[in-house]
């Protein structure tokens, strides 16, 4: 690749169901010197073009069912070893190694990042809330970013073992916004984002805001890292 | 007082806060938050596009429409077509068979309230509902007023025949719309004219200046600074669904073909030949609607559809679209 060529990037948005519209209008409003494509991918298709990936919001079960029934699990599950994926919200919880609070009878995961969670840590739509959050890393950092946080899930517990990469917390909500029916023992519930390896998780919405810096986070730190390597 | 407009202002706009949702904010330790934001009860809607919201009568029904891939459920007793058959007045489901519901399913679960009744929206608010839909398939409770949506943190989804009536829902605090299609009849034509009639009035006003604007404002009877924001997005500004009629996977295709974000399904699933396998097609249909080769495929061998009812004068327990001012 010649040195001052523009960088070309396929971004995709798993579109089975939930805010994939408002990842792509963000993705868009991303200015860097990659060209960014973006990507609605609905069947193994639409995977394979994808240099990386987004997991929006949505039900999580309905999403796991439907990727299922699209003949998509087995390529995700590929993807999670080898490219960059950002889950949001229920993409979290389908990135997560465990989850509590699944539906009777358990739920589909794609695993990847080693976290355990909590589907609807806060409780139902009449708790879920804003918050300003400081975030590692992202452009302004100074400035709080509004954390949007929707019937969302909590992280219970980082569990990377020595062999995995390591996980690097990036935004905390305070102490005292952590559910109370939820606080087990450790530090771990009050973790909103994180980053392990090529691998992005947030359990709010940046989509839902005004606020590009998360999108723009994501492709600098995650995405051209990853097809420059 | 301000003077600024009141324009629904998306998730992270708290700051500006113009709706008037009620916040709290928590200070114990410097950490804050705002419950119940309008960014928050709309943003909840944006979740749930491209899902297929069922009614379900009790927890049984709830988990096969979870197992058939659901991105929401809706309590009552009775489903639509019960209603039309049975007549009488249909009021708030007991708050037990709701428990209960809420008790079997890990996704959002809704209940349907009576045009104006704010005291069952109270209720409902009280035993932890996601969603509250202030229903025409309900018998009104005030044939003047709706309920005032902006002082509740639960959030509202309303039915709507046109612009002016969804902006004027969209006024009182609804955080997400859907047309008015005559639920229980199995009839598709009404929620296709109401989506028409919206997705045509806002390719009007999205040329019109700003002194059409005022005017087509009196003439629809709509807030101006709804229907300023409307034309600029050149959408709604909030989630916009189809409900009432649709039966087949096909039906919930046209819907998102014609421009609908997702598909709430009443008779249509529980009344039908076989409901698991008819609520997981029609479920596939919303997220392939643009594939007409996987929605051939879906639709195949999924039993009888429920019976349905031509909406004419005569047309038993009435024509509920009506409902609703």
């Amino acid at each position: 690749m010649q040195d001052r060529a523009v960088t070309r990037v396929v971004i995709g948005i798993l579109a089975l169901q939930g805010a994939f519209a408002e990842h792509q209008d963000m993705l868009q409003k991303v200015s860097g010197r990659e060209k960014i494509d973006v990507v609605q991918v609905r069947t193994p298709e639409d995977l394979a073009r994808c240099d990386a990936l987004i997991i929006p919001g949505g039900e999580s079960t309905t999403i796991a069912l439907l990727a299922r029934l699209s003949g998509l699990t087995e390529p995700l599950k590929e993807f999670v070893r080898t490219k960059v994926i950002w889950g949001t919200c229920a993409g979290a919880i389908l990135l997560s190694q465990s989850v509590t609070n699944a539906k009777k009878g358990g739920q589909e995961l794609l695993g990847g990042v080693s976290v355990r969670i909590a589907r609807n840590g806060w409780g139902s739509q009449v708790e879920s809330f804003e918050a300003p959050l400081q975030v590692h890393g992202l452009r302004d950092s100074n400035v709080p970013f509004t954390g949007v946080f929707i019937r969302a899930p909590v992280i219970l517990s980082l569990q990377a073992t020595p062999s995995e990469p390591a996980i690097q917390v990036i935004s905390r909500v305070p102490a005292n916004l952590v559910p109370q029916c939820i606080v087990e023992d450790g530090p771990d519930q009050a973790v909103v984002a994180l980053r392990q390896g090529r691998h992005l998780l947030t359990t709010f919405h940046p989509e839902l805001t005004d606020d590009n810096r998360f999108h723009e986070y994501f492709v600098r730190e995650c995405v051209v890292p990853s097809i420059s390597s | 007082m301000s003077a600024s407009p009141q324009i629904p202002q998306g998730a992270g706009s708290a700051l500006g806060s113009s709706v008037g949702a009620p916040t709290r904010s928590q200070t114990k330790d410097g950490g804050s938050s705002n419950l119940g934001t309008f960014g928050v009860k709309s943003g909840l809607a944006q979740m749930l596009k491209g899902g297929v919201i069922m009614d379900v009568i009790n927890a049984d029904q709830a988990r096969i429409a979870e197992e058939a891939g659901a991105c929401a459920v809706m309590a009552l007793e009775r489903v639509p077509a019960d209603i039309r058959a049975q007549g009488g007045v249909a009021r708030m489901s007991d708050p037990h068979m709701i428990k209960e519901i809420v008790e079997a399913v890990t996704i959002p679960v809704m209940a349907k309230v009576r045009i104006g009744h704010f005291v069952e929206a109270q209720i409902l608010q009280s035993i932890g509902i996601d969603y509250i839909d202030e229903s025409e398939v309900l018998t009104p409770a005030d044939e003047e007023h709706h309920i005032n949506k902006h002082s509740f943190k639960v959030p509202f989804v309303c039915g709507a025949r046109n612009l002016g009536e969804a902006l004027r829902r969209i006024s009182e605090g609804a955080a997400f719309i859907r047309t008015k299609g005559e639920a229980g009849t199995g009839n598709v034509v009404e929620a296709v004219r109401h989506q028409r009639a919206v997705s045509s009035e806002i390719r009007r006003v999205s040329v019109m200046g700003e002194d059409e604007l005022y005017a087509y404002a009196k003439d629809i009877q709509a807030p101006f600074h709804l229907l300023k924001e409307t034309a600029r997005l050149k959408r709604l500004p909030v989630v916009n669904f189809a409900a009432g009629g649709v039966a087949t996977p096909a039906d919930a295709a046209l819907m998102m073909q014609l421009g609908s974000d997702g598909v709430f399904v009443g008779s249509g699933i529980f009344l039908s030949g076989d409901p698991a396998k008819r609520a997981r097609a029609i479920v596939q249909a919303v997220t392939h609607y643009n594939n007409p080769k996987i929605l051939a495929e879906i639709s195949e061998n999924i039993g009888a559809a429920m019976v349905g009812l031509s909406i004419d004068a005569d047309l038993k327990g009435g024509h509920m679209a009506d409902r609703g001012w």
